[in-house]
Formats: C-alpha cells, sequence, structure tokens
C-alpha cells in the first residue's frame, strides 16, 4: 500500500520537477548525464567559467580571451546557422579539440563518456537549451579542387565582402576597423591573423573553415557569410585564405591529420 | 613509557633512516596553474598524483597544446618556481629496538624494547621550477634540500619534446625520475613509514648492489612517445649504472629502463590501465684499487639484475586502485656481496636472489578535496643469496591508511590537511629475539605547495 | 491504495504541470470604437554637444555616399527642442493581455552606411526585414540580453529577414565592419509604442481605456516615466522633458 504512494509521488516529482541536472546529451551512441557532468566541472571547468557558467570563474580575470557564458547559449564553434543553439556535438567537438590560441586546452585525455556527460551539465546553464531546439547542420558540399581561378576570386570576394576592412589587406589582422572591435560583451577582440600560422579557433581543416564562414562565430564580430556567398564562392575564400597563411608544411599535415570527435 | 637514549641502531632503523633521506616529499607544481588558470584538481586527482589530463599535460612536455604555450607567450616576469614543505606532528613508534639495559652503561647488556618519539616536525623543502624554455622544449631543475639541511640535486634534465611533429618521439636527458605511471615522486603519503613504495627501494639484506631500486632518480637518456590522448605510452632509458650520483662514482657499464603502457575506457566505469616495466642493468662488484682504496669510475666484475613487472591503474566511479607487481632479481656475486674475481669466496649453496613484492592503493575521492587513501604493501623473497640467510630474511608487510583534505585548491597555490597512520613489519629483524620487527607511525599536518 | 486514488494523483500532477504552460488572461486589443489615444512630445532642455563628424574614410563606398559628413546620431534635436528617436512605450498597465503580431515586417535600411531608422520599434515574432542599398557590405549584428545572438553578412541587395521572440528593451545593433554604425532595435510584446520624429512627436493611437506607466526611452539620457489614466475614447497629451547632463 504505502508503495503504491511513494510511487506516484515520485511520478509527481518526475512530471514537475524541471531541474537543469535532468539534461542529458546525445553524441554518437553515448549519452550524457548531467548529475557525472557537474563532479566533472567542478574538477576541470570551474576556475575558468565559473560556478554559474557565467564565465567569470576566479581566474578569468586574467584570461584573454575571455571563458566562455554558457548562460547565454551563445557559441563562437557550431554546426549551425548563426543565432542557433549548437548541436551535441558540436559542444563535444568543443571540449575534445580545445579551442586554439586561447586559454581553453585540448580535453582529450578524458574518456568520451566523461566529456559527453559534460556536455549535459553545461547545456542546464541556459533555460534556451530547454525552450529551443537547434537548427538542422549547415551542410558542408565536397571540396572543389584550388586552382588559380579560384584564388583569384576567392581574392576578389575577400575584397568585396570586406573582410579586409577587419582582417587587413594581407590577413594580418590589421584592417581599418581592426581596433574597434568588441565582442558581445564588450571586450576588445582582434581579428584573426590570418597571415600566421596559429590553427583557427574551430577546427583547422578546410572543412571547418567553410563551416566558420558559413555559420559565422557567434559572440564575436565575424558573421555568417550564408546568405552573401554560394557555397562554390565560399571554397574560393578557402582557397584564398591557404594563400595568405605562413607557409608550414607541418602545420598542414597535421591539420589534414586533425580527427574530428573521439 | 619512557624513551630511553639509542645506543646501537637496529636494522630497521637503518632502513626508515635510509627511506627518510632517500625519499623526496613529492610535489605539484603550482606555478603551472598559475600559467593557465586551471585549478589542482584539473591535472591532479589529488595533488600531487596526477590524473590522465595532467600526465598528458607532463608527456606532452608541460604544454598544454593550445598555442599558447611556450614561454615567448608569456610575459618575461613570469618564472615557473614551487615550493612544497610539510610541517606535521608525528609519532613513532617502533618495538624491539636494542637499547643498554641501564642507559649510559655499555656494559649493561642490550634488550629488546619499544620506543615511541613525537613531536613537531618538518619534512624537508622541495624547490621546483619546471616547465618550457621554448616551444616544444621544457626542463626540470629540483633541488632537495633535507629537513636537516643537507643540499643536493634531486633532478635535473631538459627534454625535447615532439620531435619531428611527433608525440611519439620525445628525448629526454639528464637526471630524472623514472617514467613510472605509479610515481614515487608523487605518492600521497608522507609519513616515515608509509612515505614510500617499499617494492621501488628494495635491496635483499647482505647484497652489495649499488642500485638502491627504480624509485631513485637516474643518470641517462630517456626516448618516450604517446598517443594523443596518453592512451597508448612508451618509454625507454638508457642509466649509467651510477643510482643517479653524479661524478662518475662508479663504473663505465648502463642500464635499460623500458615502460609500457595502455589504456582504455570502460563504459559506465571510467579509464583503466595496464602497464609492464622492466629495470635491466649491471652493477660493479669491485674496483681498481690504489694502496687498497677503490678507485671511483673503475668498477668491474659487472653482474646482472633486473627488476621487472607489471601495474594497473583502475578507475571505479569514486574509486581507484592503483596496483602492482614486481619480479626482481640480484646476481649472485651481488647478492653475497662477493667481488665476482674471488669466486672461492662465496658461500656454498649461493644463488642469486630473487623476489617479489607488489601493492594494492585505494582511494576514494569523494570529491577534488577529500581524498581517502589505503595501501597494502608486502615483498616475499623467493630464494635467499645462501643458506645461511634465514628464508624471510627481507620480507615485509606494510598497511597504510589516511585521508587529505584539501581546503584550498586554487590556481595560485594548495593547502592540505593530512592524517595518516601507518605500520609495518619487517619478518624476524628484531637484533636480538629475531623475531618480527614492527614499527607504526603517525602523522597530521599541513601539507602546502605555491 | 485504490487505483483511483492514484489517478487522482496523477491527474492532479498534469493538471498543474500543463498550468504552467498555458497563458492566462484575456488576448487581444480593445475594439477601435472604445479606445483613446495619447499624443505628446519629447523635449530637451539644457545644453548639449553638438553632433560631430563620422570619419567613413575608411570605406570609400561609405564616404561617397555624403555629399558633406554624416554625424553622429545619439542626439538629434529638432524644432522647439524636440528629441528625435525617443521611444515612448506603455510598461505597465496591460494586465496579461497577449496582441498577435502584425503581419506588416518591420524594416531597417543600411542607407549611407547608417542604420535607418536609428531607433526602430517592433513586436515580437514580428518580421523584420533588414535591407542592404549601399553600394558595400555590412554585417548585420545585433547584441541582445535576452533575445538570441545571431550576425549575417549582407552584400547589396541581398535580403535577410528575421524576428524576436522576446521583449526587450531595447537591443543594441552593431556593423563591425563599419565600427560608426549603430542603432537600436526594441522588441515589445504589444503594439503600444512609437519613436517620436524629427521634432519630437509622437502619437500611441488605439490605446485601451486604463491607467498606465508611460516610459520614455533615450539612448544617451536614459528613461524617463509617468503615469496616465486614458479613458473611453479619450485623447491625452504628454510631454517628457529630458534634462541635457542626466
Amino acid at each position: 500500500m504505502r508503495s503504491r504512494i511513494s510511487f506516484a509521488m515520485i511520478f509527481v516529482f518526475l512530471l514537475l520537477g524541471q531541474s537543469s541536472l535532468g539534461q542529458e546529451s546525445h553524441v554518437g551512441t553515448l549519452v550524457g548525464n548531467a548529475k557525472k557532468g557537474k563532479a566533472l566541472y567542478q574538477r576541470y571547468c570551474i576556475f575558468c567559467h565559473g560556478a554559474d557558467g557565467d564565465g567569470r570563474g576566479d581566474s578569468a580575470p586574467y584570461l584573454d580571451p575571455k571563458p566562455r557564458d554558457f548562460t547565454k547559449a551563445t557559441f563562437k564553434c557550431r554546426s549551425t546557422p548563426s543565432g542557433s543553439l549548437p548541436l551535441d556535438s558540436d559542444l563535444y567537438d568543443t571540449i575534445t579539440r580545445g579551442v586554439h590560441a586561447s586559454g581553453m586546452p585540448s580535453w582529450k585525455p578524458l574518456t568520451r563518456q566523461e566529456r559527453v556527460d559534460l556536455v549535459a551539465y553545461i547545456k542546464g546553464f541556459s533555460p534556451r537549451f530547454q525552450e529551443e531546439k537547434p537548427a538542422a547542420a549547415v551542410v558542408i558540399p565536397a571540396e572543389p579542387p584550388t586552382s588559380p581561378e579560384s584564388v583569384k576570386r576567392g581574392a576578389e570576394l575577400f575584397q568585396s565582402m570586406n573582410c579586409w576592412l577587419c582582417h587587413g589587406k594581407e590577413g594580418r589582422g590589421n584592417g581599418p576597423s581592426a581596433s574597434s572591435l568588441t565582442d558581445s560583451k564588450g571586450n576588445p577582440i582582434t581579428p584573426f591573423d590570418l597571415s600566421s600560422g596559429t590553427r583557427f579557433k574551430c577546427g583547422d581543416s578546410d572543412q571547418g573553415l567553410f563551416r566558420d564562414l558559413t555559420t559565422g562565430l557567434d559572440g564575436t564580430p565575424m558573421p555568417s557569410f550564408s546568405d552573401a556567398l554560394k557555397p562554390d564562392q565560399i571554397w574560393d575564400v578557402v582557397h584564398y585564405i591557404h594563400t595568405l597563411r605562413a607557409s608550414n608544411k607541418s602545420q598542414r599535415s597535421q591539420a589534414q591529420a586533425e580527427p574530428k570527435a573521439e | 613509557m619512557g624513551i630511553a637514549a639509542i645506543k646501537r641502531v637496529g636494522t630497521q632503523w637503518l632502513l626508515v633512516a635510509t627511506l627518510l633521506a632517500v625519499v623526496r616529499p613529492a610535489y605539484a607544481i603550482p606555478a603551472f596553474a598559475r600559467k593557465y588558470g586551471l585549478p589542482c584538481s584539473a591535472c591532479h586527482e589529488g595533488w600531487p598524483m596526477l590524473n590522465n589530463f595532467g600526465q598528458t599535460f607532463k608527456d606532452n612536455g608541460y604544454q598544454l597544446g593550445n598555442d599558447r604555450d611556450a614561454p615567448i607567450y608569456q610575459q618575461p616576469a613570469y618564472w615557473p618556481v614551487m615550493f612544497r614543505t610539510t610541517p606535521n606532528w608525528h609519532r613513532e613508534s617502533n618495538d624491539r629496538v636494542a637499547v643498554d639495559k641501564v642507559p649510559g652503561q655499555a656494559s649493561s647488556g642490550l634488550v629488546e624494547t619499544t620506543i615511541s618519539p613525537s613531536g613537531f616536525d618538518l619534512s624537508g623543502l622541495d624547490i621546483i621550477t619546471a616547465g618550457t624554455l621554448y616551444n616544444n622544449i621544457s626542463f626540470f631543475v629540483q633541488p632537495f634540500i633535507g629537513a636537516s639541511g643537507g643540499t643536493s640535486i634531486a633532478q635535473t634534465w631538459v627534454r625535447l619534446d615532439n620531435l619531428f611533429g611527433s608525440r611519439w618521439l620525445n628525448v629526454k636527458m639528464g637526471k630524472f625520475e623514472l617514467d613510472e605511471m605509479i610515481s614515487q615522486e608523487r605518492i600521497l603519503t608522507l609519513s616515515s613509514t608509509g612515505a614510500a613504495y617499499y617494492n621501488y627501494f628494495f635491496t635483499p639484506p647482505g647484497d652489495s648492489n649499488i642500485f638502491r631500486g627504480i624509485g631513485i632518480p637516474q643518470l641517462g637518456v630517456e626516448v618516450s612517445g604517446h598517443s594523443d590522448n596518453d592512451y597508448t605510452r612508451y618509454s625507454v632509458s638508457v642509466l649509467s649504472s651510477n643510482d643517479g650520483q653524479t661524478g662518475l662514482p662508479a663504473g663505465n657499464s648502463y642500464d635499460v629502463y623500458t615502460n609500457f603502457a595502455q589504456a582504455f575506457e570502460i563504459p559506465r566505469l571510467g579509464l583503466q590501465r595496464v602497464g609492464v616495466y622492466g629495470y635491466f642493468g649491471q652493477s660493479a662488484t669491485f674496483f681498481q684499487t690504489t694502496g687498497g682504496q677503490p678507485i671511483p669510475g673503475t668498477g668491474m666484475g659487472n653482474r646482472g639484475f633486473y627488476r621487472a613487472g607489471a601495474y594497473g591503474q583502475w578507475y571505479l566511479g569514486k574509486f581507484d586502485f592503483q596496483t602492482f607487481y614486481m619480479h626482481g632479481y640480484d646476481n649472485v656475486f651481488l647478492g653475497n656481496a662477493v667481488p665476482a674475481n674471488q669466486q672461492s669466496q662465496l658461500p656454498a649453496g649461493a644463488a642469486g636472489p630473487t623476489w617479489n613484492g607488489g601493492f594494492v592503493e585505494a582511494h576514494y575521492t569523494y570529491n577534488p578535496r577529500l581524498i581517502g587513501i589505503g595501501r597494502y604493501e608486502l615483498i616475499r623473497m623467493s630464494r635467499e643469496a645462501n643458506p645461511s640467510i634465514r628464508g624471510s630474511a627481507g620480507n615485509l608487510d606494510t598497511w597504510t591508511i589516511g585521508y587529505r583534505w584539501y581546503p584550498i585548491m586554487s590556481p595560485r597555490a594548495g593547502l592540505a590537511w593530512v592524517q595518516e597512520y601507518s605500520r609495518i613489519v619487517n619478518a624476524g629483524t628484531a637484533p636480538i629475539s629475531g623475531k618480527d620487527d614492527i614499527s607504526n607511525s603517525f602523522l597530521m599536518g599541513l601539507d602546502f605547495d605555491f | 491504495m485504490q487505483p483511483k486514488y492514484i489517478l487522482g494523483v496523477i491527474a492532479t500532477a498534469l493538471v498543474l504541470w500543463l498550468a504552467t504552460y498555458v497563458p492566462a488572461g484575456a488576448a487581444g486589443p480593445a475594439d477601435a470604437g472604445a479606445a483613446g489615444s495619447l499624443k505628446g512630445t519629447a523635449k530637451i532642455e539644457g545644453a548639449t554637444l553638438k553632433p560631430s563628424r563620422i570619419d567613413m574614410s575608411s570605406d570609400p563606398n561609405c564616404a561617397q555616399a555624403h555629399s558633406t559628413p554624416a554625424t553622429t546620431e545619439d542626439v538629434v534635436i529638432g524644432a522647439n527642442n524636440g528629441l528625435a528617436n525617443v521611444i515612448i512605450y506603455v510598461a505597465d498597465g496591460l494586465g496579461d493581455r497577449t496582441f498577435e503580431p502584425p503581419t506588416q515586417p518591420a524594416v531597417i535600411e543600411q542607407k549611407g552606411c547608417q542604420y535607418k531608422p536609428h531607433v526602430l520599434a517592433l513586436q515580437t515574432n514580428q518580421k523584420l526585414d533588414v535591407v542592404n542599398s549601399d553600394a558595400t557590405t555590412h554585417n548585420i549584428h545585433p547584441l541582445p540580453n535576452n533575445n538570441r545572438e545571431w550576425n549575417r553578412t549582407q552584400p547589396h541587395g541581398m535580403p535577410i529577414e528575421e524576428s524576436f521572440a522576446r521583449e526587450e528593451i531595447v537591443i543594441p545593433v552593431k556593423c563591425n565592419i563599419h565600427p560608426w554604425m549603430r542603432g537600436y532595435i526594441a522588441v515589445f510584446k504589444h503594439p503600444y509604442f512609437a519613436v517620436t520624429d524629427k521634432d519630437g512627436n509622437f502619437d500611441l493611437k488605439d490605446l485601451p481605456p486604463g491607467t498606465y506607466t508611460i516610459k520614455a526611452w533615450q539612448e544617451k539620457f536614459g528613461t524617463l516615466s509617468q503615469k496616465v489614466t486614458v479613458g473611453t475614447g479619450e485623447s491625452k497629451t504628454l510631454e517628457f522633458v529630458f534634462k541635457a547632463g542626466s
């Protein structure tokens, strides 16, 4: 008799309770659990990203760029269009790869289960993950081979799309508008120096670059070019950008060997 | 119980004293935490013990690999220095110590009694500087300052990391701790009987092998490599047979140490790792002499020995276990302390001593700031050097239990409150009665790290 | 334990749970016959800095669009000290009423490398058409706190359509490529808002009778607030006076 009441009570609580610790995440066949993710977050993440996930951990004042504020659910490295939530796999990939040229390391030494648990917990910081669904991932078509014509078209687009105003004529990040740039929190931010050998923040492959141009890096001045450019044109820009980068063979081969989420 | 003056030091105290002298306080490196803004718990299960993320960072040459590593990205005023020490209160208790029957009168004869010194104490001071000299060149310098003020160089090495852009090729040179996943340098316990993995320092009784064990930093070159998540690791070291002592005191022979480990995930349980290791070497059994005095560096009559075995690191939710097995062997000349050119001095029935040993260490990580520790370790001689040695000579069992609580664990510094109890039973080493000799150690103190 | 009792508990739980999703309150505006209106002006008192010239030389396409250099738009004063680009809106008094967004889209245009209008107000889920009439490429980048953030490049002539799901007063908008460009978008749950014209005049039509808190927001001088009661068919006049230096 008593057990039936408690079953009913449990049922009631399950229905009414909508705590953030009920979040789940799915990456491939892995299912993440937010409660386990919380313990991991407190071990690894809390000092930069803060106990409330707002990017204001103890170390944050000394970091540039600042750690991500999860409460806004605005993320740079996504495969979804600008303004959309990221997919679970986007968050998983960011944790696995880290964010190059920032304080966010690659957390590959954590097990895959640990990383997917962290994704589940992180989603609990913003109500947007419960209210909205992420849009469909952008399609990345096969890359056409590069050619002098493609590079020339890319150079023209780099000019007409006003990339040079921020990134500079040689891609050094010193364009006329560069010094005025701030991120969405008002912190000064510099455009990426395309001429250095530094790996791109969200992954260094050509597909990654195509994706970045299509989705934009939300939270930064870098916009999405999905309305402005057709896929062929975006590949032209990718081919042009390669000619701007410092010649560094080992960087390229390492980039091509970079595996997707493991 | 009255405290009597100690006239003669029994074998058990010698063992303890040796251990205290060779065991370095272990370390965690807040300088790295300060550089990256990460808390101690990111790299350490509970400092100083490393978790897989910290082990990968170390194997990468103290680089996180996010393009922000080289010192050239830091302001020049940044200098990676840390220090660690543990002021503590401890109580030692050792039964069956040989003391004069009447204190002060050597002629009164020796009896066995228990002595129990206790009081406030220091564990010595670790000062470490380590990090990257340049992109993919890492270094480590650790002078060791003993509790009574004596100094030495504990470790000094330079490592060329990620040669040819590959994680599989790293070359380290200098004086360094051997590549061990279960590291003596990062042991979680501090008491005088609990602060060592005895298997890492064991030499059978009566043995003349200069090599004291795999827990001592050695001089040489190490080639190592690892996969990008550190699940697969290997290392091969070539070391001079000097047992880590500088000045070329021994011979011209070389030892080889190798370690191979493979980790894998078990869903829902966590990361598991197994590995095998082996130290294969030779030690000199006699020297050139002048006027009867041995000349350093002229070691001759090299005879072989090895220490080899397997280990595992198991993570099961909040528990983690470390299991270790060693099989040891010393050549018959080393085991009987007889120079190799005087075979006739070997006692009848002499043989190369062999032994087996191992330990199981369990941790319960309630949260990264509270860790409970328990360990059981044993060594069993399987063959003594000669028949006159009692079959159990050298055998030992130890138990250690304790906890560490870390109220402060910030990127800036760390502070731990430690309590620990440890007990060792040395078989048959009581000086007079020949019974088992039992030592206990209780320690509590503040372990801090800046 | 009887099944009836369990069913009762479950049913109650379901109802309680569903109740959190059903919006309470009546819907729709009052019919036009009974509605009142609110007219008035926003003014500025005291001396202010003159608008300064904007240097658009970094993009020749922008500089060429202006025969005389464009000026900053944070304080635009018209006849009789009237203050343009002030948002007048009902902050309180509408109760729990909900309103359908109009089918007519709101339009924000990038012209001469400036936003026209400088301040735009629209309703939640109302379509926003973003138009680029310039011979150069812009990116349109609103910086909301309460809505999702997006950032899209827009070459000349390419249409972009967006909307905002939540009320927010006010969302700054910028173009990162052209750092002097600054606009504001205010998103309301209801249709009772207006932006003052170049002389500071506004007219809130079709206001249902009731007691309201009316607020006036200006980007530099902040927000003023007044209470007013509008009777059936009544027409009232309000004046908001911003003090320079506030």
